[in-house]
C-alpha cells in the first residue's frame, strides 16, 4: 500500500472478548463498538475516552493490525484490512500509520538513541539533530533506556512514533506519566508532526488526555 | 537492506553460545564420522590398479574336475575360455601351458645325488606375484630358470629332509644349488641343461618356467601332439566375486582359492563403512534436533523483542536474515571442520588399503555428500526459522 489512507471506517466492530455482552449498557451507549458506520478522517484530532478495560488499548491494536481478534470490520480507503498481507502492513507501519502503545515497547537494553534510529533507519525521515532536538524538547539525556523514569520512556516512545511518515498517528494513553507541562509539549510536537504530515491524530485516554487544541472526544 | 548493529545487539543477547557450540560439536562429529565412513567406502571399493594384489583369493587357478580315473586330459575349450573371460569377476585369464615331454632333474646334496622326473608349466608373466631375477630363455641358451612353488620347499624341508637325514635348506642356498635337467624328446634323444632356483611363489603350486623355454621345449621335444588348456589362472575382481563360485560350480570346474563372500574383503570393508556411517548419521540427526530446539528456544525467548521489532515495520523474512547468518555461518564452519577431519583421518588407511591393493578412491562422493547434506540441513534450519517467524507475527 504506497498510497495515503484517507480513511479509517470501522462497521459493527466488537472486540471477540466482548461477544454474548452486545446488550450490554456500556456496549450499548459506545461511540465504536457495533456502531454501523465509524470514519476516521485524514485529518481528524480526536481523543477517545473510557474507562480502563473498556478497549481502548484493543481498538488501536486493531486497527495498527497487531490483532485481529474481533468482529465487525475495519478498512482503509474501502479495503478490508484483513485482506492484507504481511508486506503491506509492513508498508503501512513504516509510512502510514505510526503508533504508541501503552506499554511502550521500548527496548530497555539499548539507549534512547538507539531506540530511535531502530525506527528511523527504516524511514529515513529524521536526521539526527532533529531527534536530538525533539529529545531536547522533551528534556531527555541519552542514556540507556532501562535507566529512565516511566514518564520519561513515555516521551522517548512518543518521539520515536514521529519518526516515520504517517496519515494517522494512534496515541494509547500518551500521557498518561506525564505533567501538564510535558503534556502541552507532547500534544505540540505531535500535532506540528500531524499538521506537517497532514494526517490525523487518534488518542485515548483514561480522562487525563492529551490536550489537542480543537480536538473531538468520543466515548467508548 | 544491510545487516544493523543495533538490531543484531538486540537479537544476540538471547543467543546462548553453549548451545550453538553443542550443536556445532555435535554436528562436527556426526558428520565427520558419516564423511569419514563415505571416504572409506570410497577408498575400499576402489581397486587401485597401480599396486601389487596382497590377497591371493584374487588370483585363482582354475582347472576341470577330475571324476573317477581318466586318461584324457580334461582340457577347457576356447569358447568356454571366451565365456569365461567375460564373466564380470574376470579381469584377466592365463593359461597353463604344460610340458608335454619327459623331464628329469637332478642335484647333488651332501654328496647323496637326487633325481626325479618333472613335470612343469608355464603362465604369462604378468600372473607371477615375484620377479624373478633373469627371467628370460632364449633357444641355444644352456640355462633355464625355474620358479618353484613354496610348498615344495616348506614340504622338503619339513617333511621330506629331516627323515632321508639331508639338510634343511633355505630360500637362498637352494637357489645358489646346480640342477641338472634332462629333457627326452620322442626320438629318445636326451639334452641336458642347467637348471637354476631363481624365486619361490606363493601364487603358483607348479613348477614355472619361462614361456619361451616351454614354446622352444615343446617344439623340439613333444612326444604327443599339443593338448588344450588344462588350467587356468584368473585374475578376480573383488567387487564382483559373489557370483563367482556358482558360476564355476555349475561348469564342473575347481578353483585353487576360496571364492566364498565371506572371503571378500571389499564386501566386508563396505559393511564396515555402512555401519560407520549409519552410526555418525544419526549422530548428525540428532545434532539437526538439537538445533532446531535451539531455534524454538532462542526465538520464543526472544518473543518480545520480535514483536517489537514488527511493530515497528520490521519485516520477519528481514528479521530472519539474522538468524540465518548465524545458521550459515555455524553450518559452514561445521562442514569445514568435518571436511578437514576426514581428510585428516584418510592416511590413518590410506597406506594399508593400498597394501591390499585398494585405496586412492575418488573424494567427490563425499565432498557432494557433505554439501548436499549442509546444504539440506541449511534449507531445513531456515524453513523453521521462518515458519517460527510467521507464527509470531500471527499470533503475536
Amino acid at each position: 500500500m504506497s498510497q495515503p489512507i484517507s480513511q479509517i471506517s470501522l462497521s459493527r466492530l466488537l472486540p471477540q472478548v466482548f461477544r454474548g455482552m452486545e446488550a450490554a449498557e456500556r456496549i450499548q451507549q459506545s461511540a465504536v463498538w457495533l456502531e454501523d458506520a465509524v470514519t476516521l478522517e485524514r485529518g481528524c484530532r480526536l481523543c477517545i475516552q473510557a474507562e480502563s478495560g473498556s478497549g481502548k488499548s484493543s481498538l488501536l491494536s486493531f486497527i495498527y493490525g497487531n490483532r485481529g481478534d474481533y468482529d465487525g470490520q475495519i478498512c482503509f480507503d474501502g479495503q478490508d484490512i484483513r485482506g492484507l498481507d504481511t508486506a503491506a502492513w509492513c508498508e503501512i507501519r513504516r509510512r502510514h500509520l505510526a503508533l504508541l502503545p501503552q506499554e511502550m515497547r521500548l527496548f530497555p537494553e539499548l539507549t534512547v538513541m538507539q531506540n530511535l534510529r531502530l525506527k528511523n533507519q527504516l524511514t529515513h525521515h529524521k536526521t539526527e539533530d532533529e531527534m536530538l532536538a525533539l529529545l531536547d524538547r522533551l528534556g531527555i539525556a541519552e542514556k540507556p533506556v532501562g535507566q529512565l523514569s516511566i514518564g520519561q520512556q513515555q516521551r522517548v516512545a512518543i518521539i520515536r512514533a514521529v519518526c516515520q511518515p504517517f496519515d494517522f498517528i494512534l496515541l494509547d494513553e500518551p500521557v498518561s506519566h506525564l505533567d501538564r507541562n510535558n503534556n502541552l509539549i507532547v500534544a505540540e510536537i505531535v500535532t506540528e508532526e500531524a499538521t506537517r504530515n497532514g494526517a490525523g491524530i487518534v488518542s485515548t485516554s483514561v480522562g487525563h488526555g492529551l490536550l489537542l487544541d480543537g480536538a473531538q472526544t468520543i466515548c467508548l | 537492506m544491510q545487516y544493523d548493529k543495533t538490531v543484531w545487539q538486540l537479537l544476540r543477547k538471547n543467543i546462548s553460545r553453549g548451545q550453538m557450540l553443542g550443536y556445532a560439536l555435535a554436528n562436527v562429529v556426526g558428520l565427520s564420522v558419516v564423511l569419514i565412513g563415505l571416504l572409506f567406502y570410497s577408498d575400499s571399493q576402489h581397486d587401485n590398479a597401480s599396486s601389487d594384489r596382497y590377497f591371493s583369493q584374487n588370483y585363482v587357478v582354475l582347472s576341470k574336475r577330475v571324476e573317477g580315473i581318466g586318461f584324457t586330459a580334461q582340457t577347457f575349450t576356447e569358447a568356454e575360455i571366451d565365456t569365461l573371460e567375460r564373466q564380470p569377476w574376470v579381469k584377466k585369464v592365463g593359461r597353463f601351458t604344460a610340458s608335454q615331454f619327459a623331464a628329469k632333474g637332478a642335484v647333488t646334496l651332501g654328496g647323496k645325488e637326487l633325481s626325479t622326473y618333472l613335470f612343469m608349466e608355464s603362465v604369462p608373466d604378468e600372473f607371477f606375484d615375484i620377479k624373478p631375477r633373469d627371467w628370460h630363455f632364449s633357444p641355444g641358451d644352456r640355462r633355464v630358470p625355474v620358479v618353484v612353488s613354496k610348498d615344495y620347499l616348506t614340504l622338503y624341508n619339513y617333511g621330506f629332509a629331516i627323515p632321508q637325514g639331508l639338510p634343511q635348506l633355505s630360500e637362498e642356498i637352494i637357489g645358489s644349488l646346480p640342477l641338472t635337467l634332462r629333457l627326452t624328446g620322442e626320438d629318445m634323444k636326451e639334452e641336458y641343461l642347467e637348471a637354476t632356483i631363481v624365486g619361490f611363489s606363493s601364487r603358483l603350486g607348479t613348477i614355472a618356467v619361462p614361456q619361451s623355454f616351454m614354446d622352444w621345449a615343446n617344439a623340439h621335444y613333444a612326444k604327443t601332439e599339443p593338448q588344450g588348456t588344462s588350467r587356468l589362472i584368473v585374475e578376480t575382481d573383488p567387487l564382483a566375486s559373489s557370483d563367482m563360485s556358482d558360476y564355476l560350480s555349475s561348469r564342473g570346474i575347481e578353483s585353487s582359492a576360496d571364492t566364498s563372500d565371506a572371503g571378500n574383503i571389499a564386501s566386508f570393508l563396505a559393511l564396515v563403512s555402512g555401519v560407520v556411517g549409519a552410526g555418525g548419521l544419526t549422530v548428525c540427526l540428532l545434532a539437526l534436533f538439537i538445533l532446531v530446539l535451539s531455534l524454538f528456544l532462542l526465538l520464543q525467548k526472544s518473543r518480545q523483542t520480535l514483536r517489537g521489532l514488527m511493530l515497528l515495520g520490521y519485516h520477519p523474512r528481514e528479521i530472519g536474515r539474522y538468524y540465518a547468518l548465524i545458521v550459515v555461518a555455524t553450518n559452514a564452519i561445521t562442514l569445514i571442520v568435518s571436511l578437514s577431519a576426514a581428510l585428516l583421518c584418510r592416511p590413518f588407511w590410506d597406506q594399508g588399503l593400498v597394501d591390499i591393493g585398494l585405496g586412492q578412491g575418488a573424494v567427490w562422493p563425499m565432498l557432494a555428500f557433505a554439501f548436499i547434506y549442509m546444504a539440506l540441513a541449511t534449507a531445513f534450519d531456515l524453513f523453521i526459522i521462518r515458519r517460527r517467524l510467521d507464527d509470531i507475527w500471527k499470533k503475536g
